[in-house]
């Protein structure tokens, strides 16, 4: 639930952050500002609280020397630690040192330790208070070392821990060395060097919020216009070519926008001049079509009468008759090809969908073919299922798709099997039509859907075929919405697939049928047989295809 | 892309956090070392240099042992029960009960015969005759005696059972009291003058302290001034003023580079002449520091005097600058006496006046002369004749009443000399004249004849003999009346006291008798008893002193008296005769010449 919040969240930042450039300048200004300026506010806070310290280290050094000075005077008096009123020295020198009066607590604590007479001089504290592990071992040691040392220890000697420096000096003395030691409340300077910390945070998030709002102001002053243009472009490119922006100044970003508005009119007038052009050529192309089918029908009205009649003449020109009649045909196939083209060119070609079993369908194709493969002996194999397989598709336009799919497996088959495949699922139904003729050659599967294209360009048209036939079939498979794929290798054959909505007006996501057929060899080995093949990122940025792993979601990946 | 920009948002972040919490004083610091401090002086020998020997330093000498336990207690006042319980067997040392450091008290005896040890079935038994002097208390003054025995009784054990050599303890100490023999006292302590103000703040007044010798000399000075701030011995109360309430002390005074260093903390703030009267105390009472003097008042250097012997010689402790000049009564007139090697004056009275003269008591006061005469009339009764004035005295009064018999009047060094005082016995009174050789009784806290009484070179404390017995007093001089305060008895050796007169500033000559007639010489408290003269030969009845003092030094004697009509000098000792007395007639032929009587000082 959470996790699912987060990864919401995340999902919706990851995309603000990747929609917006002042979402993205912002958050850079602020985390590089952030750095900058807690680098800056570290180093003054640092500096702040050293010298507190110091001053503080100092003023107690002072008080320190001058107590260590008394102390000395005070205890010359004595040669032996044993000595009678030694003790009363001591504390009254500590109470000397603290202020005088014991009552009073300034939260300084002065003291003495005699760590070399234990026993013999009892430490005193003044004000009297159990100072405990304030004085750590590691001082002690030190300044019964005959060094002067300072130490910051937190302890709680009032109220609340408190930061305490602790400085100790020996005092030396004709009877050895005891240890004064002076522990003063850092609570003033802690209070201080607080207060001055939380200035320069106050003033350094201040500073940073300004700059982020800084630069979100900048960055709205520069993205605005960009998204104006940006709105402009989009206009342009969905067609609304009399779009352009508002010039406002002089500036660099009114050069861009006056830039952008004659690029849109340059633009506006090409597109204008290529749509004339292209609108013409088309118009030329059905006109010449239409122009050529009236003398054609003449023609071939003669030609008939002639063709019928070859058994009467000199066999020479009954074979000329022949060869008219059947280039005749061609050229009538020729035309209604181009005028198909050119109704799908010009936007003419309405989808008649109805509901519509696809069996019969294959059926229909399969035997209307069945005297061209029975002539270059191809057997065409169907796998067909049983139950109705009802799309909503235009059955015209799919039984033309089919002829020509299967015309061509026939015609390419070398004399092997064509195998008829028709899947359905909930979304989709799909036709494959497989030959094992010469195949093709890598690339050439979209090269196939071109007018006009050969894959020999030297080998003569024997066989009937405009060249238009695959392109055409692709046309209709897009009114369908659907889709029109090739798959072919060298030596292995062909196989198309045609996959259509079940639904029209559906998109497409997956396709019942697969594209490359299960008997194909792979370039790398391939699956095992029925296998999965992988398809994933690989090592520097290719794509890495291998069989897939055992288990594992299915997913189905069209072109 | 998007993650590592996070990331760096995220440290970003971090180190800001870290940063801001990261930067104040820290919890907890290393050990930082900040220089070094030389290793300490090695210590001096001058520790317990005048410590009383310990238990076994007598060995098995009993009598040695009992005396080193008279004198165990000597010392300072926190270790004194210390000492004592070293003494004594371990099982009888719950029979000493401790006290606090400031109110240890010594009860000084002084023993009347030597131990008497004898060894019994019993044990050896110490049997000691005691004389109590007084109680020596932690603050040097000597008080009179609370105890009353006269005999103390112990019994020794020998320490280790089975080694009778070992030494000693005492088996049964006298419970409740730390003993100390007069001998130890004058052999472990020293005396210490310390000096307070009248109350009328002219004059000082010495008060005789005991300091133990234990004490190093650094310490002297802490003592002194201590001891300057508690106030005066408890006789002298009366008569001396006190530093104000509350004064004290802080820690010790010390010395740096040949200064001394005073810090008082004084409730009060003293004004500038106060402070220039403590300071004279402080002068006097530490006449063994000639150097620098520095006295602050909570910290705050209030004066500093650059010689200390400097300051001593311009404030004087007593307004006295010349020797002494002796004088004698001879003839029944006061005529000057030379002695070898000593300058002699001129009889400061006028002629007119210096006849029929018993006895004289002369004093200066500035640039005159304070005279009182005793003389006798026509009807043998004596009579003061008192004057006043500049040398030679020429305007005297004669007191009205008459008296069977007056002793040598005595003048209080009083500092007004419009209004001077003195003192004098007469038929077993204390009276006390002024410049009108008016007489007025001056009431005593003893009841008693009086039989002669003496005034110190301060002017502010007597010494009186009165009913047999030896006093001192402090004396008041407030609005010009005499008043004398509580009498202190001293106890002395001597009896049948006689005569009595100011030796120093804290001792006194008293001529008595030990059996036979005797001049000794007492410390003010009585504990000291020194024989000066066991041998007078007759009963004293005129003594007369010049007190040395350290403001003029006298070398020569200072005692003169008078035995069976002859006078006698000290140092050495010898009469005085009649061709050292000057300005005199030689009588006539066939006349016996008189001997010089009632000898006396000027000064």
């Amino acid at each position: 639930m959470l996790a699912g919040r987060v990864a919401r969240l995340a999902g919706g930042m990851h995309h603000t952050w990747r929609r917006s450039l002042q979402v993205r300048v912002v958050t850079i200004t602020l985390v590089t500002s952030s750095l900058l300026v807690g680098g800056f506010a570290y180093l003054i806070a640092d500096k702040i609280t050293n010298i507190l310290v110091e001053n503080a280290e100092t003023d107690v050094r002072l008080r320190l020397n001058s107590g260590s000075d008394y102390a000395a005077k005070q205890f010359s008096l004595y040669s032996q630690a044993q000595e009678a009123q030694l003790q009363d020295t001591i504390d009254g020198t500590v109470n000397y040192l603290a202020g005088g009066d014991p009552q009073q607590t300034s939260g300084v604590v002065v003291g003495i330790i005699a760590d070399e007479y234990t026993g013999i001089i009892e430490p005193r504290f003044s004000p009297d208070v159990e100072v405990g592990p304030l004085i750590s071992r590691e001082l002690r040691a030190t300044v019964a070392g005959g060094n002067i040392a300072s130490q910051i220890r937190t302890g709680r000697l009032a109220a609340g821990p408190t930061k305490y420096l602790v400085y100790g000096s020996p005092v030396p003395t004709r009877f050895g060395q005891v240890e004064l030691y002076y522990l003063v409340p850092l609570t003033r300077q802690a209070a201080t060097a607080a207060d001055a910390r939380a200035t320069v945070v106050a003033t350094g998030a201040a500073l940073v919020l300004l700059l982020g709002l800084l630069a979100a102001l900048v960055t709205r002053l520069v993205v605005t216009p960009v998204r104006v243009a940006a709105r402009t472009a989009q206009r342009l490119s969905a067609g609304l070519l009399d779009q352009r922006m508002v010039v406002n100044g002089e500036d660099d970003l009114a050069l861009l926008a006056a830039s952008f508005n004659q690029m849109a009119t340059n633009l506006q007038r090409q597109i204008l001049r290529l749509e004339e052009m292209s609108r013409l050529q088309r118009r030329f192309t059905s006109d010449v079509s239409h122009e050529l089918r009236t003398p054609l029908t003449t023609v071939r009205m003669a030609a008939d009468l002639i063709f019928a009649e070859r058994d009467e003449f000199d066999p020479a020109v009954a074979r000329s008759a022949e060869l008219l009649q059947a280039e005749l045909d061609r050229f009538e196939e020729l035309l209604t090809d181009l005028l198909e083209i050119s109704r799908f060119d010009a936007g003419f070609a309405m989808l008649d969908a109805e509901p519509t079993d696809l069996v019969p369908v294959v059926h229909r194709v399969a035997d209307r073919l069945a005297g061209l493969a029975e002539r270059v002996g191809v057997a065409i194999e169907l796998d067909v299922p049983e139950a109705p397989v009802i799309a909503e598709v235009d059955p015209r336009r799919v039984e033309r798709v089919l002829r020509n799919l299967v015309g061509n497996a026939v015609e390419h088959g070398e004399a092997k099997p064509v195998l008829i495949t028709l899947g359905h699922d909930q979304t989709a139904v799909a036709i494959t039509v497989r030959d094992h003729g010469v195949g093709l050659k890598p690339g050439e599967e979209k090269l196939v859907f071109n007018r006009f294209w050969r894959a020999d360009p030297s080998r003569a048209r024997q066989t009937g075929g405009t060249g238009l036939g695959l392109s055409i079939s692709l046309e209709d498979a897009r009114l369908h919405g659907g889709w029109l794929e090739a798959w072919g290798a060298p030596g292995q054959g062909a196989q198309f697939r045609l996959t259509l909505p079940a639904r029209a007006g559906d998109r497409l996501t997956t396709s019942p049928l697969r594209l490359v057929p299960g008997d194909a060899a792979l370039p790398f080995g391939g699956p095992r047989d029925g296998g999965l093949l992988a398809i994933g990122p690989g090592t520097g940025g290719a794509l890495a295809v291998g069989p897939a792993p055992a288990t594992g979601d299915r997913a189905e990946v069209g072109s | 892309m998007t993650p590592r920009r996070g990331l760096a948002a995220f440290l970003a972040g971090l180190l800001l956090l870290a940063g801001i919490a990261g930067c104040g004083i820290p919890e907890e610091s290393e050990v930082r070392v900040d220089g070094q401090v030389t290793a300490a002086r090695s210590g001096s020998s001058s520790y317990r240099r005048d410590e009383p020997p310990g238990p076994t330093a007598s060995g098995t000498d009993r009598s040695a042992f009992v005396t080193n336990f008279l004198s165990a207690a000597a010392g300072e006042a926190d270790r004194a029960y210390y000492r004592v319980k070293q003494f004594v067997a371990p099982d009888g040392r719950s029979r000493i009960q401790e006290k606090q450091p400031s109110e240890v008290a010594l009860t000084v005896v002084r023993l009347r015969e030597t131990p008497v040890i004898t060894e019994t079935t019993d044990g050896i038994k110490v049997t000691l005759r005691v004389q109590q002097i007084g109680l020596l208390r932690a603050d040097g003054t000597l008080v009179p005696p609370v105890a009353t025995d006269t005999e103390y009784r112990f019994k020794l054990s020998a320490a280790q059972e089975d080694k009778p050599d070992a030494g000693w303890f005492v088996k049964d100490p006298p419970p409740n009291v730390l003993l100390l023999s007069d001998d130890a006292l004058r052999q472990y302590y020293q005396t210490h003058t310390v000096y307070f103000w009248n109350t009328d703040r002219t004059r000082l007044v010495p008060d005789q302290r005991y300091l133990p010798l234990a004490v190093p000399d650094e310490r002297r000075v802490t003592e002194v001034v201590k001891w300057l701030t508690a106030g005066p011995s408890e006789w002298l109360g009366s008569g001396t003023s006190r530093l104000p309430d509350g004064t004290r002390l802080i820690n010790n005074a010390t010395e740096s580079d040949g200064q001394w260093e005073v810090n008082l903390d004084m409730p009060v703030d003293a004004d500038d002449k106060r402070i220039e009267q403590l300071i004279d105390q402080l002068a006097w009472s530490l006449p063994e520091l000639d150097g620098q003097l520095e006295l602050k008042i909570h910290n705050q250097s209030r004066k500093k005097v650059p010689d200390l012997a400097a300051h001593r010689r311009a404030n004087p402790a007593y307004p006295i600058t010349d020797d002494p000049q002796r004088f004698c009564v001879y003839d029944g007139a006061v005529h000057p006496l030379a002695l070898a090697g000593e300058a002699s004056g001129q009889v400061p009275v006028a002629a007119a006046y210096n006849k029929g003269v018993v006895s004289a008591g002369f004093s200066r006061s500035g640039d005159a002369v304070l005279a009182a005469l005793v003389t006798t009339g026509a009807d043998q009764r004596q009579r003061l004749t008192v004057g006043a004035g500049a040398v030679p005295v020429s305007i005297f009064q004669r007191s009205p009443q008459s008296y069977a018999s007056m002793g040598r009047p005595v003048w209080l060094r009083s500092l007004d000399p419009e209004r001077p005082q003195g003192l004098v016995v007469a038929d077993g009174r204390l009276y006390r004249f002024d410049g009108n050789a008016q007489l007025r009784v001056v009431p005593l806290t003893v009841e008693g004849g009086v039989t002669a009484v003496a005034a110190s070179l301060d002017g502010h404390r007597i010494a009186a003999i009165v009913g047999g017995g030896l006093y001192v007093a402090a004396v008041n001089l407030n609005g010009g009346v005499v008043s004398v305060g509580p009498a202190r008895r001293l106890v002395t050796s001597l009896t049948d006291l006689s005569a009595v007169d100011w030796a120093t500033e804290n001792s006194l000559d008293l001529a008595g008798s030990v059996g036979r007639p005797a001049v000794y010489q007492i410390s003010v408290d009585g504990a000291l008893e020194t024989a000066l003269r066991n041998d007078v030969g007759a009963r004293v009845t005129h003594l007369s002193t010049y007190p040395l003092n350290p403001v003029v030094p006298f070398s020569s004697g200072n005692l003169m008296y008078e035995a069976n009509g002859v006078a006698y000098r000290n140092n050495p000792f010898d009469t005085i005769k009649r061709d050292q007395v000057l300005e005199v007639t030689p009588p006539p032929a066939g006349v016996r010449a008189g001997n010089p009587t009632a000898p006396f000082f000027l000064y």
